[in-house]
């Protein structure tokens, strides 16, 4: 559903020279799979979903969504993609059910499909209450529901969540967590990013793991424990992060 | 691209407008409140003050040095005025005034003339900046005159001459306007002038929400991964401004004129012919809505371009100072729509507009000021779409650098567009502040002051300041033989297809005759050839290569070779501060460009340019001379003729200039990379 192969995004410096903030990653994520970018703040992570999301072009490589080239059929890649993140922000002056509509419009879906999954989605995400307030009026947890309708009401096989729990009290979290786990259940391909590593942990079937732009290491939390001999998903990432410096020189210690 | 999207965006982006209530406010409600309260409080502010100026009177003082029947006459006359109080002057009447404790001082002296006529000289001290003094000055001059004429007409009667012999020529005014005529040049006066404002604030109030604002409260990215094109959501939201400018405008019109009319019947006025006829209005609507399409393009690119808001709206300011000037055009009298002027935008409209509104324009005009509109329409949203794909500048808030800023340390570098940029204002304020003033004074000198003080010498203070390589910095350097070979082919060539340039301009739009007298004050200084070469050829030869080719282009080296070169042009061009030459001299400024950047010598452009300006003073010179005589119209043009050599040397001359410059090409190099 996902396949990255060899991305990288480099941004122009001011001084004229450029840096790769995604330096030649490849990975790919499957049917009914959770797929985790975990890496610390600045990694990439943000860029690169940026990418597979078409809001940015990559300097060099390509991907794929549900087999459609980010590059060549943007139009397509959008069609069968939802994106969340934590910050995402809503129209303030709209209502829930005119902000959800407006999307599946854009998605060109026709107006009765629109209104069928949103009650749908409504009763599940118990929002019927609010679908009628202005959104400026909502809870951080209402409106996060919301983005959840707006961000799967056209059904996209593959799911991206940006830092979906980023700045979200523990029980708007927990909305999202089992948001992404029923994506799951319901055979959607699933990306997500964090630096928390017990959100990996809980959530991944498999972890890629990112550094600097570059891919430190990527398979199922079982293969890195046992090729790193660490158990704890923290002890695994510092062990490849000191792999990855060892390797490279380090320009300087910010510690 | 699909309208049926961008009527999704336009729909969603009107919706939350209508559920904005300053946006209501500001665009329905304020206009439909405002005008009446102006008018009727203005109106009654007005009326009442008058009635009370007149009742308050004014204590005038007279002095009469004279002291005989006749003075006696003319101060019991004046006496005579309503709710003046005349005092005979004293010493202190000096104080009084100047304590306003009286608002006038009339003096009365007298003279004897060669014919033993005994002159009545009186003065009136009034202060005209105050609207009592002024009333003083209107009722005593109008009261003198009644004593003046009755006293002629006496000394006419005593002589046995009929006093009709005092007006023997009436004059009367036949006022072939209709009132419907006048009433449009009044209009036609300050309606442009309002109404473009209200078009552009009207497009202010949405323009920046909709891209700096959606970036603001973070929405921007969920609309960049829907399922639409960029550009739909463009032309979406563009649509969405220009209807909200013109319907503000509507709305505003629309309360004005009832309002005036509302007021002019309670005033008692004929209200007949009073009003626009309809098809004006249509004809007005017309032409301000390609005005309201550019203002919503321009808008949108800042919006587009702009972090936040508030930067949006602070980069507005700018460009609603620069149209309110502009549109201020029609305050201006005697100036009327001409095939130049039509080609400048918010000025072409002002005028159109005055002229649709006392039915006098010609259609030609009508089109060009559409047309050019709507080409400047075009570039603009062309740039808003532009810059919505650029991912620097749409995602300009944020940080993706990462951490790379603790990596390489943030070099300080001057060299930017917006220190070139404040640079640049810099000098053309010491240009237009000091450079014109020298010029007036003393023509010779002025030049001279202008380019070596204000021009060169502050490149070379501010490379020294920067304990820069000022060679380096300047390209001040060498150029090879083959290069400077070939300058003087692509200057000559150049220099004539861009005289025939302009010589065309003047033929299609000329240029007015008090523009073509200035100019040609530059070529009657009294100078002796070489003087004048030296003066007019050589000294900008230098110096203003050392600022466009040298300097500028430094600070503008991110935005890559091609646009370096169109960016120091347009400065360079605006530098003249000539709107008539700027097509001409835009050209130059790329050709001189092009040929500094690309060899990395300054030089060559340098002699390039004197070559450029001493050519024109070698044809005026010698326009009746051997040769020149067969290639020139009449002093100062040349045969169009001239063109076709000047068009097979020049790109002969440039294309060889690229070759022997090849290997150059690499030396391009950033000098800002290096600091």
């Amino acid at each position: 559903m996902i396949t990255v192969e060899n991305l990288v995004k480099a941004f122009p410096l001011k001084d004229g020279g450029e840096f790769n903030a995604v330096d030649g990653i490849s990975f790919d994520a499957k049917a009914g799979e959770i797929v985790c970018l975990l890496g610390v703040n600045g990694a990439g992570k943000t860029t690169a979903m940026r990418i597979l999301s078409t809001v940015f072009r990559p300097t060099r490589g390509t991907a794929t969504i549900g087999g459609w080239d980010i590059l060549k059929n943007p139009e397509k890649v959008r069609e069968n993609l939802g994106f969340l993140s934590g910050d995402t922000g809503l129209y303030n002056r709209l209502r829930p059910h005119e902000f959800i509509r407006y999307f599946g419009r854009l998605y060109s879906m026709k107006d009765s499909n629109i209104t069928r999954r949103m009650d749908e989605m409504a009763e599940l995400l118990d929002m019927q209450d609010f679908m009628d307030k202005k959104i400026e009026f909502l809870s951080t947890g209402m409106k996060q529901k919301v983005s959840i309708v707006r961000s799967i009401i056209h059904d996209p096989e593959v799911m991206i969540f940006d830092e979906p729990t980023a700045g979200l009290d523990i029980l708007t979290a927990r909305n999202i967590i089992s948001f992404i786990r029923k994506c799951k259940d319901e055979g959607k391909c699933v990306l997500f990013s964090t630096h928390i590593m017990r959100e990996a942990e809980r959530l991944a079937d498999r972890i890629v793991l990112i550094h600097r732009g570059k891919l430190l290491a990527s398979g199922t939390l079982d293969d890195m424990r046992s090729e790193t001999g660490e158990s704890d998903l923290d002890d695994i990432f510092v062990y490849y992060v000191n792999k990855y410096s060892d390797e490279t020189e380090v320009l300087d210690h910010e510690f | 691209m699909s309208s049926k999207k961008v009527f999704i965006v336009f729909r969603k982006e009107w919706l939350e407008v209508l559920r904005d209530k300053r946006t209501i406010f500001t665009t329905f409600l304020l206009p439909l409140i405002l005008y009446p309260l102006l008018i009727i409080g203005f109106n009654a502010v007005m009326s009442r003050q008058t009635g009370v100026l007149e009742e308050r009177g004014a204590s005038v003082a007279i002095a009469d040095s004279v002291l005989n029947p006749v003075s006696a006459r003319i101060v019991a006359s004046l006496q005579e005025i309503e709710n003046f109080d005349f005092h005979p002057a004293n010493d202190v009447v000096d104080y009084l005034y100047e304590n306003k404790d009286i608002q006038g001082v009339v003096t009365i002296r007298d003279s004897l003339d060669a014919d033993g006529l005994r002159l009545y000289h009186v003065s009136v001290k009034y202060d005209a900046a105050n609207e009592q003094g002024q009333m003083v000055l209107d009722k005593v001059s109008w009261k003198l005159r009644e004593v003046q004429k009755e006293i002629a007409e006496e000394h006419i009667s005593a002589r046995g001459i009929n006093p009709k012999i005092m007006n023997i020529i009436e004059v009367h005014s036949i006022d072939t306007a209709d009132s419907q005529k006048k009433m449009g040049m009044i209009l036609g006066m300050f309606l442009p002038y309002i109404m473009i404002i209200m078009l552009l604030t009207g497009a202010s109030i949405v323009a920046a929400d909709l891209v700096a604002g959606e970036k603001e409260r973070k929405t921007l990215e969920t609309l960049l991964v829907a399922g639409i094109d960029r550009r739909e959501i463009v032309i979406g939201k563009y649509l969405t401004i220009i209807s909200l400018s013109m319907l503000n405008l509507i709305v505003n019109l629309f309360s004005m004129s009832i309002s005036v009319k509302f007021m002019l019947g309670q005033t008692g006025m004929d209200m007949a012919g009073v009003g626009i006829p309809f098809k004006a209005i249509l004809l007005l609507l017309a032409t301000m809505l390609p005005l309201a399409t550019f203002f919503a393009a321009l808008l949108l690119s800042i919006s587009t371009f702009s972090r936040n808001m508030k930067e949006a709206r602070s980069y507005e300011q700018p460009i609603m100072m620069v149209s309110m000037i502009m549109a201020m055009i029609s305050f201006l009298p005697a100036i009327e729509l001409n095939g130049m002027l039509a080609l400048i935008p918010v000025v072409n409209i002002s005028l159109i507009f005055k002229a649709v509104m006392v039915n006098d324009y010609q259609i030609s005009h009508l089109l060009i000021t559409i047309g050019s509109t709507l080409v400047l329409d075009a570039i603009a949203i062309w740039a808003s779409i532009k810059l919505f794909n650029s991912e620097s500048v749409l995602f300009r808030s944020e940080d993706d650098s990462g951490g790379i800023k603790s990596i390489k340390k943030d070099r300080k570098n001057i060299f930017t567009p917006y220190n070139g940029i404040i640079y640049f204002s810099l000098a053309l304020l010491a240009l237009y502040y000091l450079g014109s003033r020298w010029q007036m004074q003393d023509m010779v000198s002025g030049l001279v002051k202008t380019q070596i003080i204000l021009i060169a010498l502050p490149v070379l203070v501010f490379v020294a300041l920067l304990k820069q390589d000022k060679d380096k910095v300047l390209r001040l350097k060498m150029p090879r033989l083959k290069e400077i070979a070939l300058v003087p082919f692509i200057a000559i060539s150049a220099s004539v297809i861009v005289t025939i340039l302009a010589q065309l301009i003047n033929h299609i739009f000329p240029f007015p005759e008090q523009y073509l007298e200035n100019l040609s004050q530059l070529f009657d200084m009294d100078l002796s050839l070489w003087g004048s070469l030296a003066v007019v050829a050589l000294a900008p030869g230098v110096c203003e290569e050392l600022l466009f080719r040298g300097l500028m282009p430094r600070f503008f080296e991110k935005f890559g070779f091609m646009s370096n070169i169109l960016i120091s042009a347009f400065l360079f061009a605006a530098f003249h501060l000539d709107p008539f030459r700027f097509i001409p001299v835009f050209l130059l400024g790329m050709l001189l460009a092009y040929l500094t950047l690309r060899s990395g010598s300054v030089f060559n452009s340098m002699l390039s340019h004197t070559i450029n300006n001493s050519l024109a003073i070698l044809l005026v010179t010698f326009a009746n001379n051997g040769f020149l005589k067969r290639v020139m119209v009449s002093d100062d043009s040349l045969h169009y003729w001239v063109v076709i050599p000047a068009l097979v040397v020049l790109p002969l001359s440039l294309y060889l200039f690229h070759k022997v410059t090849a290997d150059k090409n690499e030396e391009y190099e950033l000098i800002s990379q290096d600091l």
